[in-house]
């Protein structure tokens, strides 16, 4: 099986400030993977490279297209939502969904005007009458009602209540996600994601810092909150990372000896924020 | 060819001044014709009817295309500049529409599709005012509006003038998407200053003037290019009116130099030096996405 996204020493570079320095990675069809890297990490860039939208230097193939050649033969077969405030004030719902299903052979006028129809917005609309909320729900319903095999999301819910990012989420699992799909996702909210991804991407400074599916981290990755008494032995199985909290220190193991390491505490699978913040904490400044 | 369409009607969408402004021009011009005083005006007898009918339709035409002049070049400058500014070329993006199509649909409504909207407008509006003046006004000021022939040369001289507007500003056109693929604000004072700059440069380094020179010939000489502007004695009818020698056009259609626009080589230098200026605003759009 084939990657639907490769990159071979993909590298971006604005003037003297490299954003993407030789990176690697593949993402498979079917997967729900979450690019996650700190501000300036080179999330947007490697999104950017991929959607077409920007030019770099390296190997990149997404659906055996090169992006910036192809990107509007490309877009027949991509979906991409970034943050909320990309759609013009000016443009009308209807006039969206009538502009979109005129331009997109894979658009599904029905289908995007069922999703509306539980909301409150009406096609009479422009977008700058629409809360933030309510515009990601245009947006995700022009996107939904594409039949693409690869969805991008930047931040999407950047600026978005909890109920409305909590509504969003749940329409893009239930309504929108299936076998043939494939959506890579960049957020801050690690937490928010973390129960729908099934592989994960660290960025760190340009680099790829880890490329793993989540069943992988669990066997790759174990985390022990070890009592003061036994710290020392503990440290002596070389964690790659400790955090203190209430009184206990946690430390994190990778390619952990399991036998050994439940002697000293209660074990468990770092979630995907902690071990974030535990593999970029061990990155060299 | 139907994504042109649904781009262009999107142009529409955004920019609703495309309509308004000629709608708002004739519908002042219509309320002109309606209150204004036009029941005091009578034209001499010795001055032709014909002539009035002239003055008139030229008239109302060449306001409407001094203000379209005016908009389409700060639609040009706009139209790109708008998409980074709120980001929204973001989502533009996001469809399966190539660069090239973007700018050229927007290069396209610019220099057809805007022209065609106001030439719509000047005939309605011309229409609809001799209508009223007839109605109003003495019979040989609502007779001279009605000579069919003259208004049916308006539509031939309206059409040849958007053709050739079209080919002879080019480069401009083109200049101006160039600015509004690549600046990051101020796109009126960027469209200025590049060419400012060379005319100063020039001036002050070389001493010569050919850079004014051209800009100024491309930005004045459609007139001369396009038309007979000096045209023969056989092109004009003369009057007496006064005891003073009036001479009107014969004919509209007349002063038209297709031939001569056609085979002028600074048309065609124009058009490639537009189709280079095409190239440069496409690949800034496929490389600009933030402002």
């Amino acid at each position: 099986m084939t990657a639907l996204i490769s990159a071979r020493d993909l590298t971006k570079k604005y003037g003297a400030h490299v954003a993407l320095d030789r990176a690697n990675f593949s993402v498979e069809a079917g997967r729900i993977v979450g690019l996650i890297g700190p501000n300036g990490a080179g999330k947007t860039s490697a999104l950017r490279a991929i959607l077409g939208l920007t030019a770099y230097e390296g190997q990149l193939q997404v659906l055996g297209r090169e992006p910036f050649r192809e990107r509007s033969e490309l877009m027949r077969d991509v979906c991409f939502i970034p943050d909320v405030a990309v759609l013009p004030g000016w443009l009308r719902v209807d006039h969206a969904i009538d502009f979109v299903a005129g331009v997109h052979p894979r658009f599904r006028r029905d289908r995007a005007v069922a999703l509306l129809a539980k909301t409150q917005i009406t096609g009479k609309h422009r977008m700058r009458e629409l809360s933030k909320g309510m515009k990601t729900q245009v947006h995700l319903a022009l996107t939904m009602a594409i039949d693409a095999k690869l969805l991008v999301l930047d931040e999407p819910t950047l600026g978005l209540d909890i109920l409305a990012r909590s509504a969003f989420y749940d329409a893009l699992v239930n309504d929108y996600m299936d076998e043939t799909r494939t959506i890579l996702i960049t957020t801050h909210q690690v937490e928010e994601v973390e129960n729908l991804l099934t592989d994960v991407l660290f960025i760190n400074r340009g680099h790829i810092v880890l490329d793993s599916s989540l069943e992988e981290i669990a066997t790759r990755y174990a985390a022990v909150a070890v009592p003061a008494d036994r710290i020392d032995a503990a440290r002596a199985e070389k964690p790659f990372h400790e955090r203190r909290m209430l009184g206990k220190v946690v430390l994190y193991y990778e390619h952990p000896d399991l036998a050994k390491l439940a002697a000293f505490g209660e074990l468990h699978t770092p979630s995907v924020a902690d071990l974030f913040v535990a593999k970029l904490s061990g990155e060299p400044e | 060819m139907n994504t042109v369409i649904w781009l262009v009607r999107r142009e529409f969408w955004e920019n609703r001044a495309i309509w308004m402004i000629p709608a708002v021009i004739g519908a002042l011009m219509i309320l002109a014709a309606l209150f204004g005083r036009i029941e005091l005006m009578s034209i001499p007898s010795e001055v032709p009817s014909r002539a009035v009918g002239e003055a008139f339709l030229v008239g109302v035409g060449l306001t409407f295309f001094a203000v379209l002049s005016i908009y389409s070049t700060w639609y040009l400058l706009d139209c790109l500049y708008a998409d980074r500014k709120d980001r929204s070329v973001l989502f533009w993006k996001s469809l399966p529409i190539s660069d090239w199509t973007t700018v050229l649909s927007k290069l396209a409504t610019a220099l057809l599709i805007i022209p065609l909207v106001y030439f719509v407008a000047a005939d309605l509006t011309t229409l609809l005012m001799a209508f009223i003046v007839s109605v109003r006004a003495s019979s040989s000021i609502g007779g001279a509006l009605w000579h069919v022939d003259l208004w049916l040369q308006m539509q031939v001289l309206w059409v040849y003038l958007i053709v050739t507007a079209a080919i002879w500003y080019l480069p401009l056109a083109a200049y101006l998407l160039v600015v509004s693929a690549w600046a990051k604000r101020a796109v009126m004072l960027w469209s200025i200053l590049p060419p400012l700059a060379l005319i100063l440069a020039e001036r002050w380094f070389v001493g010569t003037h050919v850079i004014t020179s051209q800009l100024a010939n491309r930005l004045l000489s459609l007139p001369n290019v396009a038309f007979h502007s000096n045209p023969g004695d056989k092109f004009w009818v003369s009057t007496v009116v006064d005891n003073e020698v009036v001479r009107t056009p014969a004919s509209i259609s007349s002063f038209i130099n297709a031939y001569g626009f056609f085979s002028s080589p600074e048309t065609w230098i124009g058009v490639a030096v537009g189709a280079a200026l095409i190239v440069c605003a496409v690949q800034l759009r496929t490389r600009r996405t933030e402002t």
